[in-house]
């Protein structure tokens, strides 16, 4: 009997098709547009925590023990190239990048600026070679004592490509020293403020500055996965006693918080929405209810019981839903998929999006799990909706009901 | 065999504030076969006397028993379920469930019963023949004048093999040519059938030809006449 009184409910939510169709079209768009908004946030904070991982920060990084506090250049990594070297046999490691690491003065004939120096390697696969926008990378340039300076830097010391500009900075021993360095490539990053404070040079000329030989002072790892960055940092700290080994979320919080806030943001987005739409099913409930008193009535006088009279009203708010839900979804998934191939252009608010450091170019995405999840929070939003008109209906006296319309 | 005897049946609604006294002791006794017409002034407890046999309603003193049973001794969803067996409705306004058809809406009663589909479906067919809609089983009541709807409403009625069939005002929305035929009908079922109806009317068309009369004024039995 319940399969009948299921049935009837089917039927019933096509008795007024126009309203039932509003609702099943609002549930729709706002199951798309909360997984839709939940992974456009997503493919956000994920780009911005790859460019972070591209440029500024590693999923693990080995430094001295001191060197952090101070940037010091006397806190190198001894024996760096041992350690690279074992490092780049361990098979959760994708890959490695080595830099000597200083802050200093940059100056040119019109400006000088505070900035943080890196010597990468001439054939280092560095990272910052995919945000060049003028000229070559150090390692590739004809010129003597090649830089390659960010967009905001150059603009700001007034220089271009080939132009000569000071580096002064102190060595291992404390003391000042310096070189005259020819720009041979400007980047121009997702961030303004990277751009501005930071310059790349070859790290023989850096280190030979510095008074070091072969040294690094900071190894980066890139993890296939990077949320196991702690438990593969603790083994690599037993490995290494003498080194410092952090992970990306001890050495940027900001990441770490923004990461685990990516979930619940998007969870919070999607709350907000189904919120609504309870409201809105309940409201149409409501209506259907009520306009039904007289019919409600009969059902339970000819002798359809309380369980089934709730059964029904619970069928036909869930089958409102559940018709919406769906599709809304296959949609979402649908959106996601090819934005998260295309790409959403945002570089209309390129300069906005850059000064905090996101990319402008937006690929939303959302693990499957979410689609799992949000399709249980429907449901769950499905019967909360459900239960205060289903109880309405309990509520009818059945005499008064039939004599109210009679 | 007494299908229905009441014994002091009395109503009284607000009875914390102003009393009305819909019922003032009602002792009525409605045998198997009978075709009986409550009828009496608005406000007499037509309706009232109807809601309490049928247990829609409860008494405020006296009692009902309907084939040997005390409504009183039972519970609600006991109430709901003697309804579901004992009892056929006739409404004044069908109600009938507009997204179901009619042979739909005389199975539903059947199949809340938990009859067999195809039992549900064989009794409902027969039952609209019955009620001369053969050929109007596949349509929605929106697709049926006020009169088949209400032939579709006694069959409903009649699919839960009840003992007897109350209706309250079955002709009061319709026309004089569908009552006549309606309460044709009705005579037919009762002649044939040996069905039991009790109806509440004003329409003087149908207490002409009910075989007993009941009628009730301020809440009492005023006269009780039978007819041959």
């Amino acid at each position: 009997m319940f399969l009948k009184v299921i049935q009837l409910g089917w039927k019933n939510v096509w008795r007024n098709p126009m309203r039932s169709a509003v609702v099943i079209i609002a549930v729709l768009l706002g199951t798309w547009a909360g997984i839709f908004l939940s992974g456009f946030f997503a493919g956000m904070a994920q780009g911005y925590l790859n460019n972070q991982f591209k440029l500024t920060v590693g999923h693990i990084e080995i430094v001295h023990p001191q060197f952090k506090d101070l940037y010091s250049p006397e806190y190198y990594i001894p024996n760096s190239d041992d350690v690279i070297r074992e490092l780049s046999q361990l098979s959760y490691v994708q890959n490695i990048s080595t830099e000597s690491v200083t802050t200093g003065l940059a100056q040119s004939a019109h400006s000088n600026y505070g900035v943080t120096m890196h010597g990468i390697h001439a054939d280092s696969n560095n990272a910052i070679a995919d945000y060049i926008k003028e000229g070559t990378m150090p390692g590739q340039s004809d010129k003597r004592n090649p830089v390659l300076i960010g967009q905001k830097l150059a603009e700001r010391l007034d220089i271009e490509i080939g132009s000569r500009m000071v580096l002064s900075f102190q060595d291992k021993n404390g003391e000042i020293t310096g070189g005259a360095f020819r720009v041979a490539g400007i980047f121009d990053s997702f961030s303004d403020p990277y751009d501005e404070g930071n310059v790349f040079i070859g790290l023989e000329n850096m280190n030979e500055l510095l008074g070091l030989t072969n040294q690094v002072h900071n190894i980066q790892l890139e993890l296939a996965d990077f949320s196991q960055a702690s438990q593969y940092a603790s083994q690599l700290q037993n490995e290494y006693p003498n080194l410092q080994i952090q992970t990306w979320g001890k050495i940027a919080p900001e990441l770490q918080y923004m990461y685990d806030m990516t979930d619940l943001m998007m969870y919070i987005v999607m709350v907000i929405i189904i919120i609504a739409l309870i409201f809105s099913i309940i409201n149409t409930m409501l209506m259907a209810v009520l306009e039904r008193t007289r019919e409600l009535g009969m059902l339970r006088a000819v002798g359809m019981n309380k369980p089934r009279v709730f059964s029904m009203i619970v069928s036909e708010t869930l089958f409102l839903t559940m018709v919406g839900a769906p599709v809304g979804m296959l949609l979402s998934w649908i959106t996601i998929s090819y934005f998260g191939n295309v790409g959403i252009d945002l570089s209309a608010f390129s300069a906005g999006l850059s000064a905090y450091g996101f990319g402008t170019v937006i690929y939303p995405s959302l693990p499957n799990i979410y689609y799992l999840n949000i399709t249980l929070m429907i449901a769950a939003a499905a019967l909360l909706s459900a239960l205060y008109p289903a109880w309405k209906s309990l509520q009818l006296n059945p005499v008064e009901a039939i004599r109210k319309f009679n | 065999m007494a299908v229905i005897e009441t014994t002091g049946l009395t109503k009284v609604y607000n009875a914390d504030q102003v009393p009305v006294h819909a019922l003032r002791g009602v002792d009525l006794t409605i045998e198997k076969g009978e075709f009986t017409a409550v009828v009496g002034p608005s406000g007499s407890g037509k309706t009232t006397l109807l809601n309490i046999i049928s247990g829609l309603d409860e008494p405020t003193e006296g009692r009902t028993i309907v084939q040997g049973t005390d409504l009183s001794t039972l519970s609600d969803r006991q109430l709901i379920d003697f309804r579901l067996h004992h009892i056929g409705f006739v409404f004044q306004a069908y109600n009938l469930i507009p997204v179901l058809t009619a042979i739909e809406n005389v199975a539903f009663v059947m199949q809340m019963q938990g009859r067999p589909q195809k039992e549900c479906n064989e009794t409902s067919r027969a039952l609209l023949e019955e009620v001369g809609l053969a050929d109007k089983i596949n349509k929605r009541p929106s697709e049926l004048s006020g009169g088949q709807q209400q032939r579709v409403a006694v069959a409903r009625a009649l699919s839960s093999k009840p003992d007897f069939v109350l209706a309250d005002e079955p002709t009061a929305n319709l026309d004089s040519v569908s009552s006549g035929e309606l309460l044709d009908m009705m005579l037919e079922l009762n002649e044939k059938e040996d069905m039991t109806f009790v109806f509440s009317t004003h329409d003087q068309r149908v207490i002409d030809r009910a075989r007993r009369v009941v009628t009730l004024v301020d809440g009492k039995i005023d006269k009780d006449e039978l007819r041959e």
